[in-house]
């Protein structure tokens, strides 16, 4: 009986034999190339997402200015509009 | 601003997110009907520690009015009448409309800038502003 399962062990696959084996540097890169993939995605859509805030393309934006205090010359072609609190 | 003579345009907004500067805000506009709006609006900021933890500032703010020449019964009055509140209620307004939950809040034509930000890099996005408009403007 005991040859018989010595037998046995012997027809495992290698991969049975030892689950704990190291990773093979050939699945590390692949590991990086992953991780890497979903930090640069994971950058690009912080930076759209700021950029979509910065840049307000709203239509309202422009034509008022009556009734506000102003410095700088009327119908200039750079219009900054200042919100802000005294405290 | 005077780097730019003859091509910016500031307008201000001012943007009350307290009740305390809600009354600079509309002392500021006070001030205003007596000719000294710039003059109390930079004095605000100047003295700022001295009245921005008051809960009700007015009896300061018309004290700093004296030193700028400016009639503080009337500006008081002014402000106690309320009369104030509807524009100041409309540029709350204005600023909502336009996602303005903070301050400063800056708009250079259509760019947005939220936070303090550098002279130097307000003179960069104010030059490419400019740059933009000009092949338009020619």
């Amino acid at each position: 009986m005991a040859k018989k399962s010595k037998a046995r062990a012997q027809t495992l696959s290698p991969r049975q034999q030892s689950p704990q084996k190291p990773l093979t540097p050939r699945r590390w890169r692949l590991k990086l190339v992953i991780g890497g993939a979903v930090l640069a995605v994971a950058l690009g859509v912080g930076g759209l997402v700021r950029f979509l805030q910065q840049r307000d393309l709203a239509p309202h934006l422009q034509g008022t200015g009556d009734k506000h205090y102003t410095q700088g010359t009327a119908g200039a072609a750079v219009v900054i509009k200042e919100f802000s609190d005294y405290t | 601003m005077q780097r730019f003579e003859g091509q910016v345009q500031l307008v201000l907004y001012p943007f009350a997110l307290n009740p305390t500067s809600e009354v600079a805000t509309q002392a500021a506009w006070c001030a205003g009907e007596q000719g000294k709006f710039w003059e109390f609006h930079h004095m605000l900021y100047r003295r700022q520690e001295l009245w921005n933890r008051l809960a009700a500032p007015l009896e300061r703010l018309s004290d700093f009015a004296k030193d700028l020449n400016i009639d503080a019964a009337a500006l008081k009055s002014c402000v106690e009448s309320g009369r104030m509140q509807d524009r100041m209620q409309a540029d709350k307004a204005y600023g909502q409309q336009l996602q303005v939950s903070s301050t400063p809040t800056i708009f250079i034509n259509d760019y947005r800038i939220v936070g303090t930000q550098s002279e130097g890099e307000l003179v960069r996005l104010i030059r490419q502003e400019l740059n933009h408009a000009r092949p338009q403007g020619q």
